[in-house]
């Protein structure tokens, strides 16, 4: 199956405030397969809301190119279906919320691109349940807590038919019952609706539930691979401005001091049998 | 010296349909030099509490007082105890708004109407707290900055106007773990130096426990806890989960370490001392 998103040489230079030329992409190769959940971490400036913006053509490249289900986003007549194919949720729930009642604010996508109306009250009611909302459609929207508007604007992607969802930081503002929800309702998408996901975030915490962690460092990949290769690395994530689960750092810290103690350590729970185990 | 709430109440839009009862006669008190975390769900009351605290919103019951100044007063004593209090809002990059990152830290000495050279030593000390090269940035555009870059000079700006009472709504939202370490550095440092109190929002219960030396947790548009940190983390675990919050990582690490027959003392609070305790029982150096 050919890729969700594939990007090539994927170069971003814009101009700042103070006039001067910045690479925020320095050629960025990466491809992101159908009904993988891949988290993307990295410290604030090196690229990842950058590189997210490409993902559904608001922002084009300066150089290379972004494929979105094999459609190239430099072409004008593509943005349409790479929009609907690919969601986006940000990390602000107030900035994203345009009507007064639930079900309406899901209807807005679709409604817009011309679903007909017993197929939107369908699609509104399967996007609503899937994120656990159906029992709010009828409520007003900014009544909501963070984590449930936040589940809205899930749902809103998915009644338009994405079967890609990026989420730019989407628990930064949540408190951690919050923060809980989104990521629930991400992993059950991923895994009972095949939904691919792009998800970046700060909490490590998040990111070790996925498939595929990818680090990025001022403007490129800097190393890529399963939550616990990358979370292996305690040293150079610390370099990076990023810090590893406590449980990896035990691990580490441990094995410093003599503990033999086995490789890809990230939880807890794998923590406690290693040490339980000697 | 201290900041106290008298059985206040605050809500919303009273006489309307919306009329919400947001803050149920709470009351408090903290003295300059306290550490507080304030944590909460989203719609808990804790931004409603701090706005109370410093003068932004005035209770519609009971009253809110620096050193036995009414805040919702009209007076010259009134505004001046609510200059005091320096709030930082949520994002506050956002509110840079100058064309220099000089002018930006300026403006609140300015409009107290300070003369230039006060201004300059202001601006210059705050931005040197805050871990901006005067020299380097001074003549930037704040939106030319890095993220963490610009909420440390939004931070300056507030550090600028001297205040005795610090009200930090979520700094660390949205940074990555080495700038939230950065900023906290310096939030450190100006406690220490300056011996002032530090009010701080947050959902993040690792900031909370590592932090702060004294901890509200609001539900319901009431106090359910006040105390220690590491003394609620570690007796209301339950409680918490219940109101919406969790417990730091540390703490969870230490349960599922008991629970695979690990002998470890019940009070461990701190991850330091918990990797010593794991060494030592594990015959580590």
């Amino acid at each position: 199956m050919d890729p969700v998103i594939e990007t090539k040489g994927l170069t971003h230079v814009y101009i700042d405030a103070d006039n001067n030329q910045v690479t925020a992409l320095g050629g960025i190769e990466m491809q992101i397969e159908p009904g993988e959940f891949v988290a993307i971490i990295g410290a604030n400036g090196s690229g990842k809301s950058t590189l997210a913006r490409h993902f559904n053509a608001l922002l084009l490249p300066t150089e290379g190119n972004v494929r979105v289900h094999g459609l190239d986003t430099l072409e004008e007549d593509n943005l349409w279906k790479i929009r609907q194919n690919t969601g986006m949720v940000f990390q602000n729930p107030d900035n994203q919320i345009v009507a007064a009642v639930v079900e309406e604010d899901v209807a807005f996508g679709p409604e817009n691109i011309g679903v007909p109306a017993e197929e939107l009250k369908q699609r509104v009611e399967d996007a609503l349940r899937a994120v656990d909302m159906l029992e709010y459609r009828e409520h007003a929207p900014h009544l909501l807590s963070g984590g449930q508007k936040q589940r809205v604007a899930i749902a809103g992607t998915l009644a338009l038919g994405s079967d890609c969802i990026v989420l730019d930081e989407p628990t930064a503002m949540l408190d951690p019952k919050g923060r809980k929800e989104i990521l629930n309702t991400m992993r059950k998408l991923n895994k009972e609706q095949h939904i691919t996901v792009v998800y970046i975030t700060h909490f490590m915490t998040e990111a070790m539930q996925a498939d595929r962690v990818i680090v990025m460092s001022e403007g490129k990949i800097a190393f890529q691979g399963t939550p616990k290769e990358v979370f292996s690395r305690v040293d150079e994530l610390e370099t990076l401005g990023l810090e590893a689960p406590l449980a990896a750092k035990f691990a580490f810290e441990l094995r410093k001091s003599g503990a033999k103690i086995p490789d890809g350590i990230i939880t807890n729970e794998e923590l406690a049998d290693a040490l339980s185990s000697r | 010296m201290s900041m106290k709430l008298e059985h206040v109440s605050y809500t919303y839009m009273p006489g309307t349909p919306y009329e919400k009862e947001a803050l149920k006669d709470i009351s408090l008190e903290i003295n300059k030099g306290e550490f507080v975390a304030v944590i909460g769900h989203t719609g808990s009351g804790k931004s409603t509490l701090v706005q109370n605290l410093n003068g932004l919103l005035h209770p519609t019951k009971g009253t809110a007082s620096l050193d036995g100044v009414d805040l919702a007063g009209k007076t010259k004593e009134a505004k001046q105890a609510r200059g005091r209090i320096g709030m930082v809002f949520q994002y506050p990059e956002h509110q840079l708004f100058a064309e220099t990152v000089y002018e930006d830290v300026a403006f609140g000495p300015k409009n107290l109407g300070l003369g230039q050279e006060e201004v300059d030593a202001r601006v210059k000390d705050a931005m040197k707290f805050v871990g901006l090269d005067f020299e380097t940035y001074a003549q930037r555009s704040p939106f030319s900055l890095s993220g963490g870059q610009m909420r440390r000079a939004a931070i300056a700006g507030v550090v600028a106007m001297n205040p005795d009472y610090l009200i930090l709504d979520e700094p660390s939202a949205g940074l990555d773990p080495g700038s939230r370490n950065a900023v906290f550095a310096e939030i450190m440092a100006l406690y220490k130096k300056r011996g002032i109190a530090i009010i701080m929002v947050t959902h993040s219960m690792e900031e909370a426990a590592k932090y702060a030396k004294r901890m509200l947790v609001i539900n319901k548009g009431q106090i359910v806890f006040d105390g220690k940190p590491g003394e609620i983390f570690l007796k209301e675990k339950k409680r918490l989960l219940e109101v919406g919050m969790d417990v730091p990582e540390v703490y969870k690490l230490a349960e599922a370490l008991r629970a695979k027959g690990l002998r470890l003392p019940n009070d461990i609070t701190d991850a330091k001392l918990l990797l010593a305790e794991v060494k030592r029982r594990k015959g580590l150096k």
